[in-house]
């Protein structure tokens, strides 16, 4: 049984369809969920906190069919929102151990766990003022304590690495990853920043007009192309290409100095050998080409919207 | 610290399941507490109970002794006998009292969780919306009985302690249900109305300033139609009016405020109050819709 099941999940915002057929698995590791804004990765985020109710489909968490178990679920769930959480006039200590306690945990446990998370996301002494002193890194890493306090198995985190600067975003990302890697977590991040995703995730799920457009491991999503190399060539260019052209092998993309070549079918990078001997000119790089995610990505946001989501617009 | 070296260890102890909207009222309590306008208030409330216990003791100490030399002097100031009516007045005093009071506990209860986002937090913990709305109503509900009927009751204690005797015991026995019953009359309207404008309001200024407004027209109005059509059983329709009917009717005085029986204001102030928990429930439930 996997922890997280969606089945043919939509969501409406009155006539405006949120999130349509999404279907999906997760069964562990860590997990991004990338999109443009507006995709709906927040609404996928709050169906599966049970605060969005599917119109058809259905979502089941932990085993537990949402929103019906959405008790059970809550319980072993930490979710961190994407919008600046404050609770003004209480200190993060205070606002930890309340947090705690409505988990179910008695006062003193509580109070234990908010020290112990609140160093772990490495908020020092700011942790006894009050949290309407804070920036918005401290806020950020109050939110991440209060989705760790309880010790869950599964982490939903909505962008969060909004508003911090370079040095706090590498350092949240990290804290992200060792929770998913070290500490067994399933985490679930969702984010429009693909740096951030491929910093803490081994799978990626991407979602534009509320529909899943790819679901993979970034791995896999950026594997050597098949027969297609990037090679840098030192002597004629032209002549090299001339000579290649009469192998069958293609130019795809060409820029600067760096050459995107489809070798024939069947054959290896061992013609772009030959080629150059012909031509007279020396290969001074070649390798197999790679999609980056952020090419991916682009090539997956291409998906043409559906009629409704045109109406709505 | 890098990140390698800090850690946390996995949670082994249990977690409780009952009483969830405990832990809002305590916390709630908890940041009123610390208000320095709340201190200010309590201390008014306060004063307000002293001179109160000046008239217990006055009454059952000086008052009933001949010999004391204060007791000639007293005897001619009727307003401090110890009867119904004083605990009545007692508790009209205290209600505006805890009106305000109400007003700055109850006025951002919800707006405020709502704009600092703290409902996705709450919500994403496993409390039910029912033990949201039970923990921020029950929190204001026991702020007003802290400024009506525990002091009140006090006092009833303090009246018997020093006036002992079955006669006065007799006398008094139903007096803390009264004091309970129309307390609770003016703290649960006034509590309930209170976090309906903070549910339906942006900030806690909007919903304290509506608040009060709702219940300053509604007197308002009820005076004028009760004044331009002659007819006094208009008062029916100011909120206040209702409710010292219903104390009159509780502490059985003499000269109500509008003939009506105290079934129609009692009425009223269901309605009032069924108005204001499905304006709450509503709000809340567009945050959580899970069971």
């Amino acid at each position: 049984m996997a922890l997280i099941e969606l089945e043919h999940v939509e969501v409406h915002y009155g006539d405006f369809k949120a999130l349509d057929g999404v279907s999906c698995e997760i069964d562990g590791g860590s997990v991004g969920l990338l999109g443009p804004n507006g995709a709906g990765k927040s609404t996928l985020m709050k169906t599966l906190l049970g605060f969005n109710r599917a119109s058809t489909g259905s979502v089941r968490l932990l085993g537990h069919e949402m929103p019906r178990g959405a008790l059970q679920v809550r319980q072993e769930l930490g979710y961190m929102p994407e919008r600046e959480v404050v609770s003004p006039k209480v200190s993060a200590v205070s606002f930890l151990t309340y947090v705690g306690q409505l988990f179910g945990m008695i006062r003193v446990d509580a109070m234990e766990r908010t020290h112990e998370v609140l160093n772990y996301v490495g908020l020092g002494e700011a942790r006894y003022r009050k949290m309407e002193t804070y920036s918005t890194g401290m806020l950020q890493r109050v939110k991440l304590a209060q989705a760790l306090i309880h010790d869950p198995k599964l982490l939903l985190l909505d962008e969060p690495t909004n508003g911090l600067d370079p040095d706090g975003r590498l350092e949240m990302l990290d804290l992200i990853a060792d929770i998913g890697q070290r500490r067994g977590v399933t985490v679930v991040l969702s984010s429009h920043l693909l740096p951030d995703v491929q910093h803490v995730c081994k799978r990626v799920i991407m979602v534009q007009h509320g529909r899943v457009v790819e679901d993979n491991s970034i791995e896999a999503l950026t594997a050597p192309r098949d027969g297609q190399f990037e090679v840098q060539v030192h002597g004629a260019q032209a002549s090299f290409l001339d000579a290649a052209e009469k192998l069958g092998v293609t130019c795809v993309q060409q820029r600067n100095e760096l050459l995107l070549l489809q070798v024939p079918e069947g054959a290896s990078g061992e013609v772009l050998f030959r080629a150059a001997q012909e031509a007279q000119t020396q290969i001074r790089h070649l390798e197999p080409a790679k999609s980056s995610l952020a090419e991916v990505f682009m090539e997956a946001m291409k998906t043409p919207p559906t009629p409704s989501d045109e109406d709505a617009a | 610290m890098p990140v390698y070296t800090r850690s946390y260890r996995n949670y082994e102890g249990t977690f409780r399941r009952r009483g969830r909207w405990m832990l809002i009222v305590e916390q709630e309590l908890r940041i009123l507490v610390k208000g320095k306008i709340f201190q200010f208030l309590c201390l008014g409330a306060f004063l307000h109970w002293l001179l109160r216990l000046f008239q217990v003791v006055a009454y059952d100490v000086i008052m009933q002794d001949p010999n004391h030399p204060m007791a000639a002097m007293l005897q001619q100031a009727k307003f401090l006998t110890v009867n119904e009516t004083a605990f009545f007045d007692f508790l009209r005093i205290q209600a505006p009292m805890v009106f305000l009071i109400c007003l700055l506990a109850g006025s951002g209860m919800i707006c405020n969780d709502v704009r600092n986002n703290l409902m996705e937090v709450y919500f994403s913990k496993p409390i039910t919306w029912r033990d949201y709305a039970l923990g921020k109503l029950l929190s204001l509900v026991f702020v007003g009985l802290g400024f009506t009927a525990l002091p009140a009751i006090v006092l009833v204690v303090i009246h018997n302690l020093l006036a002992p005797g079955w006669e006065t015991l007799t006398t008094t026995i139903w007096w803390p249900v009264e004091i309970a019953a129309f307390s609770l009359v003016i703290v649960l309207p006034f509590s309930l109305g209170i976090l309906a404008c903070s549910a339906v309001m942006q900030s806690q200024n909007y919903a304290g300033i509506t608040a009060f407004m709702i219940l300053v027209a509604n007197g308002v109005i009820a005076a004028l139609l009760a004044g331009f059509l002659q007819e006094e059983n208009y008062l029916l329709l100011s909120y206040p009016m209702s409710l010292d009917r219903i104390g009159q009717a509780i502490f059985h005085q003499p000269n109500p405020v509008f003939n009506l029986g105290w079934g129609w204001p009692m009425a009223f102030v269901a309605m009032v109050c069924l108005l204001c928990s499905v304006i709450i429930t509503r709000v809340v439930r567009r945050a959580e819709c899970a069971p």
